[in-house]
């Protein structure tokens, strides 16, 4: 079965493999009803994006630079003003990676920055849950939805 | 003085299991010392007070100062499930460092729960005005250590054959410091 490939048209995420069908047919969205959908899909896009594979070229990951770059604008417009210093503190800890590894000036540790970018950026996500009373966002539950080949080890405590 | 308004929280595990998290307050004794006595006795080696004591518990409950001991407890079903704890200094060269350290109960862990506790820590470490928290863990509870990291603690240093449990057995202590957002001014002189 040919891999298919769709854009959510509720939250945006780029999805692939089988996708599931509802009852009338339409593809299901795994973030649909979701608090802060559009971050986690948007960290998920990111997070099993091809910049992270083997064979990733330069532009997959200029691509995965940019993308972060919105994911982060994303995550700071859903804080507002909220009273969250830790999560903001994060949020700045990923803007500071971000802007140390942007691909043009620094190839050698821009897939490192751009690693942190993201994790700090997933810790956020999870700070803005925990406000909601909600568990952390767990990128592996929706694994299925990606061309992902792993997917990270899991623990909790 | 730490501001308590967002108390009680009521936090989803991802089991959907629900927790409530409040500051301890003095009628919570007898569900305190009920909690510290499903706590396995190997665990209770690493605690650094006699939680086998009920006078010492009664007098915590009775002596209760959020300004040096903040004792965070997650119930569930009418009883207490999970203890944190953020430890301050009022005045003295450590006064800009918060102690934490968490206690899960044997049926709530891993699922989630210390990793909430640790959030609402450094949440509250952050509200403090605190420069860093510092956590101290034995080196084989690695899920632990793995959810302090997780949430950007930073092994500082790790004690070897540093403390000793029920059997006399010595174990690597790790010091965990996690940097809060007022660390960053500080001035060195």
């Amino acid at each position: 079965m040919p891999l298919s490939r769709m854009t959510c048209p509720s939250c945006g995420a780029e999805l692939s493999f089988h996708p599931p069908r509802t009852a009338n047919g339409k593809i299901a969205c795994p973030y649909d009803g979701l608090a802060y959908a559009e971050l986690r899909a948007g960290h998920d896009r990111i997070y099993f994006g091809p910049w992270r594979k083997i064979n990733a070229g330069p532009a997959d990951v200029m691509r995965a630079y940019n993308q972060i770059g919105r994911h982060l604008a994303a995550i700071e417009r859903a804080m507002g003003d909220k009273d969250l210093p830790a999560a903001r503190h994060d949020l700045s800890k990923a803007s500071e990676a971000y802007h140390s590894g942007d691909p043009r000036t620094d190839e050698r540790d821009a897939l490192r920055y751009m690693d942190h970018a993201l994790s700090y950026a997933h810790r956020v996500i999870d700070d803005l849950l925990h406000e909601k009373g909600l568990p952390p966002h767990a990128p592996m539950y929706f694994a299925e939805w990606y061309d992902a080949v792993e997917v990270p080890f899991k623990d909790e405590w | 003085m730490i501001p308590l308004d967002r108390y009680p929280k009521e936090i989803s595990l991802r089991d959907g299991a629900r927790v409530t998290f409040r500051p301890m307050v003095r009628e919570d004794a007898e569900l305190l010392w009920d909690f510290f006595r499903q706590i396995p006795l190997e665990d209770k080696m690493y605690l650094r007070e006699d939680v086998d004591s009920r006078d010492e518990v009664d007098r915590w409950a009775r002596n209760l100062d959020y300004d040096t001991v903040l004792p965070i407890l997650a119930f569930s079903d009418g009883r207490v499930v999970g203890d944190a704890t953020l430890h301050r200094n009022r005045t003295g060269w450590k006064q800009r460092v918060g102690t934490v350290r968490i206690l899960i109960a044997p049926d709530f862990r891993h699922r989630g729960l210390g990793t909430a506790m640790i959030r609402e820590l450094r949440h509250l470490g952050e509200k403090a005005s605190l420069h860093y928290l510092l956590a101290e863990v034995i080196e084989k509870q690695q899920a632990a250590v793995r959810a302090f990291e997780k949430l950007g603690f930073e092994r500082a240093v790790v004690h070897r054959n540093f403390v000793n449990d029920q059997h006399g057995r010595l174990h690597n202590l790790v010091v965990l410091l996690y940097p809060m957002s007022l660390s960053e001014d500080e001035e060195f002189y």
